[in-house]
């Protein structure tokens, strides 16, 4: 890729004793969308969060359109970087596995919150953008509700309108769909997909690679902390060229395509 | 002695006064006891310093390990001693102040813990942070999920309030002694303010049901 929107360069992030990331990089050129596949714990959600400076890694470097995002290692932030971090997450949406939606506001004033405190947009501007949100997720008939009230499904579209009421220009999403009812799973992915088509620049980590096959310019297969193998959608699944790639699709057809649920239930 | 309710009757229109004053205290008492406990919930939980841990630490096993009579006692005293011109009314308000917020900040720290860490996440994650992360949605949650203890609490200051009496504050136990140390009827009296202090606490109660089922949408 020429180029190069994000860039995640020598992410290294420890837990402890354990080595979750081992000195990944990964760029994503502006309007692409890239899938993280890989098994549980192999470090794609790790290096996700990375990018947001969400799990700040140990060490590595994080520039979104050339300007930083984060650098590690570093000493105690200063306030100015606090700021920058600050003004660079307002634009980098991220949905996340178990929603967080919040639940003492209602739908619309889930949309409207932070467009107020972060963008400082007045109250009929933030209004106005949320509505149009919620309606191009499908919840315009919904705006009044407590997230309480909804399906998970619509959860989760909830958090999607939050995040682009802000005109994210990078969406991160870390498994958006494995929370979800199976029969939920569908409408989350048809969202995710209008934002493929609208060009929206976007790094998803799922377990969904009939949805990974159709929205992905480019697949990513990660491993015990790294890349092992990566390339657009139907070569790199007709064609593996690692043999860890083929154990982990071969895994996955033998078990006609499992979700994972290992992490729904925190 | 026969029992003679006209002396309840005849206390009531002053027992009310020193009702409405024991209310007075208890509501200034717990407002302000509340804000202290969420400035400091949100340092404990906001500042990694160690210092200001061990600090709260003591302070709450302080307050918690000595009566609230002493507390009293000791502000009401020691503040002309050390140079505070206070008055009893101050005296006794920040007592129960300091007294409740101890209580008040294990109660907090229990709601806090309610909310899951991924609201954190995806406030921070939209770029708000400091006072705008807290104030818009980390501490309305912990406050929904404290209500049940927080009325309990409320209940308890206006009951602790009565102690109040011995420092000279005109609150409702006051207003009792007062009256019947002069008329020498002190049960006919008492049953006035029982049942005054019943009331209040009651109502309080009866008002958090209302207020729980308001919220219970909100809880998620």
């Amino acid at each position: 890729m020429a180029d190069k929107y994000l860039e995640l360069i020598g992410i290294t992030t420890r837990f402890g004793d354990v080595e979750a990331l081992q000195g990944v990089s990964l760029s994503v050129a502006r309007g692409e969308v890239v899938c993280l596949i890989g098994p549980s714990g192999c470090g794609k959600s790790t290096l996700l969060r990375a990018a947001n400076w969400l799990t700040p890694p140990n060490e590595g470097t994080v520039r979104l359109d050339g300007s930083v995002v984060g650098h590690a290692p570093q000493g105690r932030a200063t306030a100015a970087q606090i700021r920058a971090l600050n003004g660079h997450r307002a634009r980098i949406g991220m949905v996340f596995q178990q929603f967080n939606v919040w639940p003492h506001l209602t739908a619309l004033e889930n949309v409207v919150r932070a467009q107020m405190v972060v963008l400082r947009r007045d109250k009929s501007e933030a209004e106005a953008k949320a509505r149009q949100a919620l309606a191009d997720v499908g919840l315009s008939d919904k705006m009044d509700a407590w997230p309480e009230r909804l399906s998970g499904g619509q959860k989760q579209r909830l958090a999607i309108a939050r995040t682009l009421a802000m005109d994210p220009v990078l969406m991160l999403m870390d498994e958006p769909t494995s929370a979800l009812d199976p029969e939920l799973v569908a409408e989350v992915l048809a969202v995710l997909q209008r934002l493929a088509e609208i060009q929206m620049t976007m790094l998803i980590v799922t377990h969904e690679l009939g949805f990974a096959m159709r929205v992905a310019d480019r697949i990513v297969f990660m491993e015990a902390g790294g890349i092992v193998e990566q390339g657009p959608p139907q070569e790199l699944l007709s064609n593996p060229r690692t043999d860890r790639l083929k154990a982990f699709l071969d895994k996955l057809s033998l078990t006609t395509l499992p979700k994972d649920r290992e992490h729904a239930e925190i | 002695m026969k029992f003679d309710i006209s002396y309840t009757i005849d206390a009531l229109p002053r027992l009310l006064e020193g009702a409405l004053v024991t209310l007075q205290v208890t509501l200034v008492g717990f407002v302000l006891s509340l804000s202290l406990a969420t400035a400091l919930t949100v340092m404990r939980e906001a500042n990694n310093v160690r210092w200001a841990h061990r600090a709260l630490a003591v302070y709450i096993s302080f307050i918690r390990g000595t009566p609230l009579l002493v507390q009293i006692f000791l502000i009401y005293y020691v503040s002309p001693v050390i140079g505070l011109d206070i008055g009893p009314y101050t005296a006794g308000i920040l007592a129960i102040t300091l007294n409740s917020a101890a209580f008040v900040v294990e109660i907090l720290r229990g709601g806090l813990a309610s909310v899951p860490s991924g609201q954190f996440e995806a406030a921070s994650a939209l770029g708000l942070k400091g006072p705008a992360l807290w104030g818009k949605v980390i501490l309305p949650q912990t406050f929904i999920a404290s209500v049940p203890p927080l009325v309990n609490e409320f209940t308890q200051v206006l009951k602790a309030s009565a102690l109040l009496s011995t420092i000279t504050i005109v609150e409702l136990m006051r207003v009792s002694q007062q009256i019947f140390s002069r008329n020498y009827h002190p049960v006919e009296v008492l049953l006035g303010t029982f049942i005054l202090y019943f009331l209040m606490c009651f109502a309080v109660s009866r008002s958090a049901a209302l207020i729980e089922a308001k919220l219970e949408l909100r809880r998620g």
